[in-house]
């Protein structure tokens, strides 16, 4: 080993060190929970442990609130990931045009949701949604339009919970668009309006190739968020009503942190591991096709 | 004098007190009397009741149970079981409690935890709205009181009669326990809910909200019952005495007159429903027994009760103090009297999850996603789920 090696371990070493020991080491433990069923009962006595093998995945199949919690939290990310994006990235155009004024003040008024505390927020948005009083009823009334049981209807909680979600995180994924649009080269935009390229041919052939690394990485960072989605519904519907919003993480949380089920909750953790790795590889397979990659 | 605050320090570091809810806000009041008499500090740390299952237990598993702490009853087999829980070094500390919150306490011939307060279900009503259609009182027969739901719905058809939620299992419980169910078989290790006794507990739960007497909604929806009470959106709330705090509190929004405390009804008169008691339990992972036990018996004694009782409305576990002149009120009469006819609940550690998931289950029959023969073999098979690894042990003699 050179001397620079050497000093490179030293300085890498205690990182890794602490990587193995609080990341590493606790992700294996729990991939060994997973064929046992470890529940409240291990406190009792270690013997009542037991090597399960796939026990608790087939057990997990044959759970109907489980493939319930899957197809609620592939509803968050097929509805929630377009949806959030999209809105930021329209967002981040608006403001990125020559016309708005008082820019610095919009960009913050937009991203403040983003760094408040979910708890706060979503108690206010309960009070916004709220069937009877709520100001979104009202606003919907005032329009001539029926009114929506928002938390109480299982098939408006999913809606209800991400108008919350993209409102609380769009501001993000705005900033990082607004810098991805200031690097779109000017000349070539120039070029293309002198052209005669529409405003549309100039988004799709300039604007878009030019941000879409940025693109692929917010779209890969959001489907991860939504497919781990769990404070939001936790605080606003508890998983409710009739456990439209129970998704794979909040299955999780009740199994392992409520119930104590370890082993079975370790099952669910691996799963929806294997479910998001799976995802991200399809989208940066997409992005290498486009050469964003 | 900083020889003697170390000294002083080092003979007791303060003991931690955990309790939920009114108890755990105002557990301080009690602790100050404690602490200059024995000179000993309490910190006393109040618990969210709808977390306090989830944060003892991770508690306990990272060694950071408190030294005393409340205990619901129908905890103390989980807790016990393992070994969290310190049973009670004399029987002298029970001598007087009422029988029903002890037996509730108590698990194969041992006791786990002093009983503290004792909290039954009973219904609390609004004498006006009742007046309007001619009643004094609910009735307390299943048909009748439907009926009085039925003639208040008519009255006023835009509000609901009964303030029960689709998450809360206590009123449904306290229906099976009624119609004399018997909730699980084969040594508690299997679901036992395809009966005709649970049947007709469902279907009369069911009729509540099809006939538009309960709201189809859920906790998180109703952000301020007590408000909703008093504007009349309700006329009858089964719930416990701890509401007694909330009506004192708020009597402005709700005057001592227009309300009053019945049992609730059951299919052929009043018959046991659910009861919450808690219980003083002492952790065995503390490092200062004897001093947590002396708190034990400074908060369960009469002084303490009766204090407690003034301040928060809480119904004290021990008999004697139901002769003091403070208790002889008419309002906890019905308290007292359904005290007497608790229901008893399975003692299995799994029983918290089991009613849950059955309210889980009632909850989409509620909303028609399930008939009430698919909700009942849906809970059978749940709870066979559920009891799996109890049943493996019972079967091989593991546990009794």
């Amino acid at each position: 080993m050179t001397r620079q090696e050497r000093t490179a371990w030293w300085l890498t070493g205690p990182v890794l060190a602490i990587v193995a020991g609080v990341f590493l080491l606790p992700v294996l433990l729990a991939l060994a929970l997973s064929v046992t069923d470890y529940s409240i009962y291990a406190f009792a006595s270690r013997a009542n442990v037991q090597f399960v093998g796939l026990g608790n995945f087939i057990g997990l199949l044959r759970t109907p609130l489980f493939w319930r919690a899957l197809a609620n939290t592939a509803l968050f990310a097929v509805l929630g990931v377009p949806m959030a994006i999209g809105l930021s990235l329209a967002a981040a155009l608006l403001l990125h045009d020559k016309t708005v004024r008082w820019k610095p003040l919009w960009r913050v008024a937009l991203f403040a949701p983003y760094v408040t505390s979910v708890v706060a927020t979503a108690v206010v948005w309960r009070f916004l949604l709220n069937t009877r009083y709520g100001l979104i009823n009202y606003a919907l009334t005032a329009v001539g339009l029926p009114t929506v049981d928002w938390l109480g209807n299982p098939h408006a909680s999913i809606p209800a919970i991400l108008l919350f979600v993209t409102w609380k995180i769009f501001g993000y994924n705005m900033i990082v668009f607004t810098a991805a649009l200031a690097a779109v080269p000017q000349d070539l935009m120039e070029a293309a309006r002198l052209d005669g390229a529409s405003r549309w041919g100039r988004f799709r052939h300039v604007t878009l190739p030019a941000i879409g690394p940025t693109l692929l990485l917010a779209s890969v960072m959001s489907v991860a968020g939504f497919l781990q989605i769990f404070a939001e519904p936790y605080v606003m519907t508890l998983g409710g009503p009739a456990q439209s919003t129970v998704t794979v993480l909040y299955f999780m949380f009740d199994e392992g942190f409520k119930w104590w089920n370890l082993g079975q909750a370790s099952a669910v953790a691996l799963i929806l591991f294997v479910l998001i790795l799976a995802v991200t590889n399809v989208q940066t397979w997409l992005g290498r096709r486009n050469q964003w990659l | 004098m900083l020889a003697t605050a170390c000294s002083s320090h080092t003979a007791h570091k303060a003991l931690r007190f955990w309790a939920t809810s009114y108890e755990g806000d105002y557990a301080p009041h009690l602790m100050t009397s404690f602490t200059a008499r024995t000179g000993i500090d309490v910190e006393v740390q109040s618990l969210p009741s709808t977390a306090a299952h989830e944060k003892m237990l991770t508690a306990f598993a990272g060694r950071e149970m408190p030294d005393v702490f409340v205990l619901p009853s129908g905890w103390i087999a989980e807790f016990s079981l393992i070994g969290a829980v310190a049973p009670l070094p004399s029987p002298r500390l029970v001598s007087d409690v009422i029988p029903a919150a002890l037996a509730m306490a108590r698990l194969h011939g041992r006791n786990y935890g002093v009983p503290w307060s004792a909290a039954p279900q009973v219904q609390f009503y609004r004498r006006d709205l009742l007046a309007t259609i001619g009643l004094d009182t609910p009735p307390l027969d299943w048909e009748s009181w439907r009926r009085m739901g039925r003639d208040l719905k008519r009255k006023r058809p835009d509000d609901f009669v009964v303030l029960t939620l689709l998450n809360w299992p206590d009123m449904l419980f306290t229906l099976l326990y009624q119609s004399g169910a018997v909730l699980l078989r084969d040594r508690d290790t299997r679901g036992n809910f395809r009966t005709p006794e649970a049947e007709q507990a469902f279907a009369f739960y069911a009729s509540l909200f099809a006939e538009g007497l309960a709201p189809r909604a859920l906790s998180t929806e109703v952000q301020d019952g007590f408000a909703a009470f008093a504007q009349g959106r309700y006329a009858v709330w089964p719930s416990w005495p701890s509401l007694l705090l909330d009506l004192h509190r708020r009597r402005a929004e709700l005057p001592a007159e227009r309300w009053g405390v019945a049992r609730l009804p059951g299919p052929r008169g009043p018959g046991p429903t659910a009861m919450i008691a808690s219980n003083l339990c002492v952790s065995t992972q503390t490092d200062q027994p004897d001093a947590a036990w002396a708190l034990v018996r400074h908060l369960a004694s009469p002084a303490s009760e009766l204090r407690f009782q003034s301040l928060i409305g809480n119904l004290p576990a021990r008999a004697s103090v139901w002769t003091a002149p403070q208790l002889n009120q008419p309002v906890l009469r019905p308290f007292a009297e359904q005290m007497r006819q608790p229901a008893i609940t399975p003692k299995i550690i799994e029983w918290e999850r089991v009613q849950v998931e059955v309210q889980l289950v009632a909850e989409r029959m509620v909303r028609g996603l399930l008939t009430i023969p698919q909700a009942l073999a849906t809970i059978d098979g749940r709870i066979d789920q559920i009891l799996a690894k109890r049943r493996s042990l019972v079967e091989a003699g593991r546990i009794a």
